[in-house]
C-alpha cells in the first residue's frame, strides 16, 4: 500500500459555540479525483483550511504525501496547488506581477513558461489589473497560481464559480489531463453535478461530519430507485409497510412516489394485485441520491 | 525571512513611508525656518512665556525659558511632537496593520497556500516595520540636523541632538512592537488603526499630565514617552541605562510574544 496523498484521521476543529468538524476521516490515494460534496456551511472549507494549517486542529491529525499537515506545513505547500473558494488577490497588482509574486515562492524553474502556456489556455489578459477583473476572471487568475509549480497534489473549493460553460469545460479536460499525468485532485463543491463530471470517489460531510464515502459509481448504482407508481383507483398506502422504503412516501392523489433500496422483485409482488396506471422505476440524479443522505 | 514577501511589503509600503516622511520633514524644515524670527522676538515671546504655568513647558523638554532660544532647545521644543508622535503613530499604524490585512483583505488564504512557515511570514512583515521607522527617522532626524546647521547662531552639542534622535528611533520602534502584538491578539479581521492612534495620543497625554501635575507624577510610568529624555540642553545630558534597557528589552518582550502568538494564530477570513 502507498502512503495516501490526503489522510485524515479523527480531526476535530470547533470554534467557541459554533460547529467546525467533529471526527472527521479520509484518505485520498494518490492518482485520485476524489469528491468533497456538501451544502454551504458544512465543514468543506473548514477541512481544507485545516489541511492547509490557516487553522490549527483542536483535535486529531492529519498528514498530506505522509507530511503531517501543522509540521510540515511548508513542505506540503511546496507540492500542494489551492483554489480558495472567497479570497482575493491584491488587488493592486496586475495579473503579471501577482502571479510572478506567487511563483517567486517557488523553486522550480518553468513556473513562468507555465503562467504564459495557462493564461493561454484560459485566454486571460496579464495586463490586466486585478482590481478591474470579473470575477470569473479573477477565477482563471487563482487556477493558474494553483498550477503553475507542478502540484502532485490539487486542493480546489468551490473552484468553477463564475466561470462560463466554455472556460469550465477547459478546466475540467486541463484537470483531466494533469489527473492522467499524476496529479492528485480534491474537489470540493456543493454542486454535485461538476462532481459528477469529474470524480471517481466522494465524500459526502453534512453538519461536520462525513456520512458517506464512496465510489461515484456504487453510490449512483447502489440499489437506490426512484419508484413512481399511479394507481388506477387511489394511492394504496399499503404499500408503506415494504421493507426497504428509504424515505416517507410522497403521496398526492393517485401517486405514490418514494425511494427504494430494497429488493426490485419484493416491490413487483407487492404490486402485483394492485391496479396500477403507470409505473415508473429510475435512476436517481446524485442530487436526489446527495438529498437522500441529508433528509 | 523570506525575501519574496519582503521585497513585496517594501515595495507596498513605499508609498505611505515616502508621505510621513515627506510631511514631518516639512513640518520640521518651516519650524527651523521660523527659528530666526522667534529670537528677534524674544522679549515679547519672554512676556508670553511668563504668563504661562510653571511646568506648562517642561514636557516639551524646557525646564528654563531661556532654553527655548538655544537652538537645540528650539528643535527639541517644537519637534517633539512631530518626530515623537507623529512617528510613533506611522509605526503602530504600519506594523498593527502589517499581518492582519491579509485577513481583512481576504488574501491570506492565497498567502499561507504558498510554501511560507508563519515565522517566514512573521519576521519578513516585521523586518518591513523595523527597517521602515529606521528610515523615517533617519531622514526626518537628517532635516532637522540640516535645518539647525542652517538656522545656528550659536554652537550646540550635536551629541545631544544624536541621543535625542536615538530616544525617537528606539520609542518608534516600540511602538512598532506594539501595533505587532496588538494585531496577533485580535480575533476578528478588520483594521485596528483607530485604536492604534488612540494608543499612541492617550499614552502621549498620560506623559503629558504626569508632567505637569505633580499628583499623577507616577502614571507617567505607564507610558513610553516618559522614558524619553527630551532634556537635550541640560549639560549632563545623555543615554540612561535604565531607559535603553526598558525600550529594549519591552521591544523584545512583544516581538518574541507576538511571534509566538502568530505561529498558533487561527486565520480566519
Amino acid at each position: 500500500m502507498s502512503i495516501p496523498v490526503i489522510d485524515i484521521r479523527d480531526l476535530t476543529k470547533t470554534y467557541g459555540r459554533a460547529r467546525g468538524i467533529e471526527q472527521v476521516n479520509l484518505e485520498v490515494e494518490e492518482g485520485d479525483v476524489f469528491g468533497f460534496i456538501g451544502p454551504n456551511g458544512a465543514g468543506k472549507s473548514t477541512t481544507i483550511r485545516v489541511l492547509l494549517n490557516l487553522i490549527f486542529p483542536t483535535r486529531g491529525e492529519a498528514s498530506i504525501m505522509g507530511m503531517d499537515i501543522v509540521r510540515d506545513s511548508k513542505k506540503i505547500k511546496l507540492s500542494t496547488g489551492y483554489v480558495p473558494s472567497d479570497a482575493n488577490q491584491y488587488s493592486s497588482m496586475d495579473v503579471d506581477e501577482f502571479l510572478g509574486y506567487c511563483n517567486g515562492f517557488y523553486r522550480t524553474g518553468n513556473g513562468a513558461a507555465r503562467i504564459i502556456e495557462l493564461s493561454e489556455l484560459f485566454e486571460l489578459d496579464r495586463k490586466r489589473k486585478i482590481s478591474d477583473l470579473s470575477m470569473g476572471n479573477r477565477k482563471k487568475v487563482s487556477i493558474i497560481q494553483s498550477l503553475l509549480h507542478t502540484p502532485r497534489l490539487l486542493i480546489l473549493d468551490e473552484a468553477t464559480m463564475g466561470l462560463d460553460p466554455l472556460m469550465q469545460a477547459r478546466f475540467f479536460e486541463l484537470l483531466r489531463s494533469e489527473n492522467r499525468k499524476g496529479m492528485t485532485i480534491f474537489f470540493s463543491s456543493h454542486t454535485l453535478s461538476e462532481v459528477q463530471l469529474l470524480c471517481k470517489r466522494v465524500a459526502i460531510i453534512k453538519e461536520g461530519r462525513i456520512i458517506k464515502v464512496e465510489d461515484i459509481e456504487t453510490l449512483r448504482k447502489r440499489q437506490l430507485k426512484k419508484i413512481h407508481i399511479e394507481f388506477a383507483e387511489k394511492a394504496d398506502n399499503g404499500i408503506a409497510g415494504l421493507g426497504g422504503i428509504e424515505n416517507t412516501p410522497v403521496v398526492s392523489g393517485k401517486t405514490l412516489q418514494f425511494m427504494y433500496s430494497g429488493d426490485i422483485n419484493d416491490l413487483v409482488i407487492k404490486l402485483r394485485d394492485e391496479q396500477i396506471a403507470d409505473l415508473t422505476i429510475e435512476e436517481p440524479s446524485l442530487e436526489e441520491i446527495f438529498m437522500h443522505y441529508y433528509n | 525571512m523570506n525575501k519574496n514577501l519582503f521585497i513585496k511589503e517594501l515595495k507596498g509600503n513605499a508609498f505611505s513611508l515616502l508621505m510621513w516622511t515627506m510631511v514631518i520633514t516639512v513640518l520640521i524644515s518651516l519650524t527651523m525656518s521660523v527659528y530666526g524670527t522667534f529670537l528677534e522676538n524674544n522679549s515679547k515671546i519672554l512676556a508670553i512665556m511668563s504668563i504661562l504655568p510653571e511646568g506648562a513647558l517642561q514636557f516639551k523638554g524646557i525646564s528654563n525659558v531661556d532654553d527655548l532660544f538655544s537652538v537645540l532647545g528650539f528643535y527639541t521644543a517644537n519637534n517633539v511632537i512631530y518626530m515623537l508622535v507623529l512617528g510613533s503613530i506611522y509605526a503602530i499604524v504600519l506594523s498593527s496593520n502589517i499581518l492582519i490585512k491579509e485577513e481583512y483583505n481576504k488574501t491570506a488564504e492565497y498567502l499561507l497556500s504558498w510554501p511560507l512557515t508563519r515565522s517566514g511570514i512573521f519576521f519578513s512583515k516585521a523586518a518591513v516595520v523595523f527597517l521602515n521607522v529606521i528610515i523615517l527617522n533617519t531622514v526626518t532626524a537628517l532635516a532637522g540636523f540640516i535645518g539647525m546647521e542652517i538656522v545656528q547662531r550659536e554652537p550646540y552639542s550635536v551629541r545631544a541632538f544624536l541621543i535625542l534622535s536615538l530616544y525617537t528611533l528606539l520609542l518608534n520602534l516600540l511602538f512598532g512592537t506594539i501595533g505587532l502584538f496588538m494585531s496577533t491578539l485580535v480575533k476578528r479581521s478588520k483594521p485596528i488603526t483607530t485604536l492604534s492612534i488612540g494608543l499612541v495620543l492617550i499614552l502621549y497625554f498620560t506623559d503629558t499630565l504626569s508632567k505637569i501635575t505633580d499628583s499623577l507624577s507616577k502614571i507617567g510610568y505607564l507610558s513610553p514617552f516618559k522614558f524619553v529624555n527630551v532634556d537635550t540642553v541640560n549639560p549632563e545630558y545623555g543615554l540612561e541605562f535604565m531607559n535603553l534597557l526598558y525600550f529594549f528589552g519591552l521591544s523584545l518582550i512583544l516581538t518574541i510574544l507576538s511571534y509566538r502568538l502568530y505561529k498558533r494564530k487561527d486565520i480566519y477570513l
